[in-house]
């Protein structure tokens, strides 16, 4: 067997590369959703269901959790019982734990994107659903907006919680040392949000057409920076937790990153493509440059490849080395 | 009393002679079937290394008994590196299954509840109707003895014959067909079990215990080597 294949197949694998697809999606969902209630609660000012940012998380954000959970569905070794996972719960099982989560962020999230486009979504539906049925919608968006605080605080809570929720799904894996790691939940927060903030850039400027001198486009890139130094200071902690602990612990840690196919994945594509060029570019470029669409369009691409490849590195180098 | 030594020989040999006879007679007839009326039971397992000759009729035995399909299997019996310099070789033989752990982590992570613990013999088993096949359970076994059955797509694994054998109020399949008696089954609730007086007498280990899962599969260790 070549490198290549028995990078991708051995027998302690079990998760495969879907799963990090979906780690991925469900990550970016949630990190476009904390961009996007920070924005419209301290940066936008006017409607924001005119920013380019909040149309961009308003697609992407259930995009990201419907496709991610579609792609999950077809995962399962019996794709047609998917919906006992949704009737039988088990308190002490993160994923069970993490099925309800999804249920409730799922319903969160529509009604606040349905409470921000309210107008535009019931002139868009009109004539198209019954009238009945949108009156009765209208009604009900308008009768929340009283509690529009309450509502973007628990989606805020339920999108940390789903960002983190991707690493705690792997963290409770007591087989591989290098996922039964503390850290890993928080390292899947921040890499959440760095996606989220990739994707908003990539689709509010260039699809959406946000003005890239906007406020909420300069908030955006001001924050991707800590987030990113953030993300590196967790991966160093990371590596360093295992190395310093021993035993398999330290042996998964060199597995990884110590040399071969997912240690040069790890170096090249997570930490160099997907992290140290776009800080360099970031910082060494002119803000006439930083704000051409090409230059958006690059650099969000290089982020979101790195997120997804760090996803994929920590799913599958994880499970190389069995306690 | 008086106690001469020939009185005492003759006694020691008169107990060896009927309780390994005994012994014998109620291995062949005992069973172990799961009664509902009668108390909890603790089912384990001890794998004798130092009998076992790695024939791997139990893998066989068990495929036949619990239809295991091909390309899968409930027990694996693992060979080491030859251990010396020819003419005297040796192996180390042992197997590797599931351990019926008092603390389950596949149990604690099924997301159905479709991995459970049978409380009336402590037998880690599933419902493969609850199963949906997410190999949550697969990943999170520490001894990774859990598979796909490929015919009907649920995790599976060794659950003592609990449905076949046991059933029918017999020893599990690896044990009966063990030729060496390196497999010791029984109830260690079961203070004078079979399982419990090799566990008492013999020095064993168990696979793993520093992660708390608290495994029911004990081991008598290969006498050459370091135990890993």
């Amino acid at each position: 067997m070549s490198g290549f294949d028995s990078a991708f197949q051995f027998d302690s694998l079990v998760w495969d590369w879907i799963i990090a697809v979906y780690l991925f999606l469900a990550g970016m969902s949630a990190g476009a959703v904390m961009i996007a209630l920070y924005l419209k609660r301290r940066v936008i000012e006017g409607d924001p269901a005119n920013n380019g940012i909040m149309k961009a998380m308003a697609w992407l954000a259930p995009f990201g959790i419907i496709s991610g959970l579609t792609i999950l569905i077809f995962h399962l070794t019996k794709p047609l019982s998917f919906w006992k996972i949704m009737i039988f719960f088990n308190p002490t099982s993160v994923m069970s734990m993490g099925v309800i989560l999804f249920q409730v962020y799922m319903v969160v999230l529509f009604i606040w994107i349905g409470m921000i486009f309210r107008a535009p979504l019931m002139n868009w539906f009109d004539g198209k659903l019954p009238d009945g049925l949108l009156n009765w919608a209208d009604g009900l968006l308008i009768k929340l907006k009283n509690s529009s605080n309450t509502i973007e605080l628990f989606l805020g809570f339920l999108a940390i919680i789903l960002a983190a929720y991707t690493g705690f799904l792997l963290s409770a894996l007591k087989t591989y040392p290098m996922l039964n790691n503390p850290v890993l939940p928080i390292l899947f927060l921040f890499s959440s949000i760095s996606s989220g903030v990739a994707a908003c850039l990539m689709f509010g400027v260039l699809v959406f057409k946000e003005p890239a001198s906007s406020p909420s486009v300069s908030w955006v890139h001001y924050i991707e920076r800590p987030v990113v130094m953030f993300e590196l200071f967790v991966l160093v902690t990371f590596f360093t937790g295992l190395i310093f602990s021993g035993g398999q612990n330290e042996v998964a840690a060199w597995n990884a990153i110590g040399g071969g196919f997912w240690s040069n994945w790890f170096w090249f594509g997570v930490v160099l493509v997907g992290m140290v060029v776009p800080l360099v570019l970031n910082s060494i470029t002119s803000k006439q440059t930083r704000h051409s669409g090409g230059y958006i369009f690059v650099v969000t691409l290089l982020s979101l490849a790195g997120v997804l490849m760090l996803r994929t590195f920590i799913l599958y180098a994880g499970q190389m080395t069995v306690v | 009393m008086k106690c001469s030594r020939r009185n005492f020989l003759t006694g020691t040999g008169a107990v060896i002679f009927t309780t390994g006879g005994v012994g014998l007679s109620v291995l062949s007839t005992q069973t172990v079937a799961a009664d509902e009326a009668s108390p909890a039971k603790r089912y384990g397992m001890v794998h004798d290394e130092t009998a076992c000759i790695g024939c791997t009729a139990c893998t066989d035995a068990c495929r036949e008994v619990n239809k295991v399909p091909e390309g899968v299997s409930r027990l694996e019996i693992l060979r080491s590196d030859p251990q010396g310099e020819y003419p005297d070789v040796t192996y180390r033989f042992t197997r590797k299954s599931c351990q019926h752990c008092e603390n389950p982590p596949c149990v604690y992570v099924c997301p159905t509840g479709a991995a459970y613990k049978d409380e009336q013999t402590g037998i880690i088993d599933v419902h493969k109707e609850k199963c949906v096949g997410c190999g949550y359970c697969l990943a999170a076994c520490p001894y990774q003895v859990r598979f796909f059955n490929p015919e009907d797509h649920s995790a599976d694994k060794c659950n003592f014959c609990r449905d076949t054998n046991l059933a029918e109020g017999k020893q599990p399949a690896c044990v009966e067909s063990c030729p060496t008696k390196a497999l010791i089954f029984g109830d260690l609730n079961d203070p004078s079990s079979d399982v419990n007086q090799v566990i008492e007498n013999k020095v064993v280990y168990r696979d793993k215990v520093q992660l708390g899962t608290k495994p029911k599969l004990y081991k008598v260790p290969h006498q050459k080597g370091e135990i890993s």
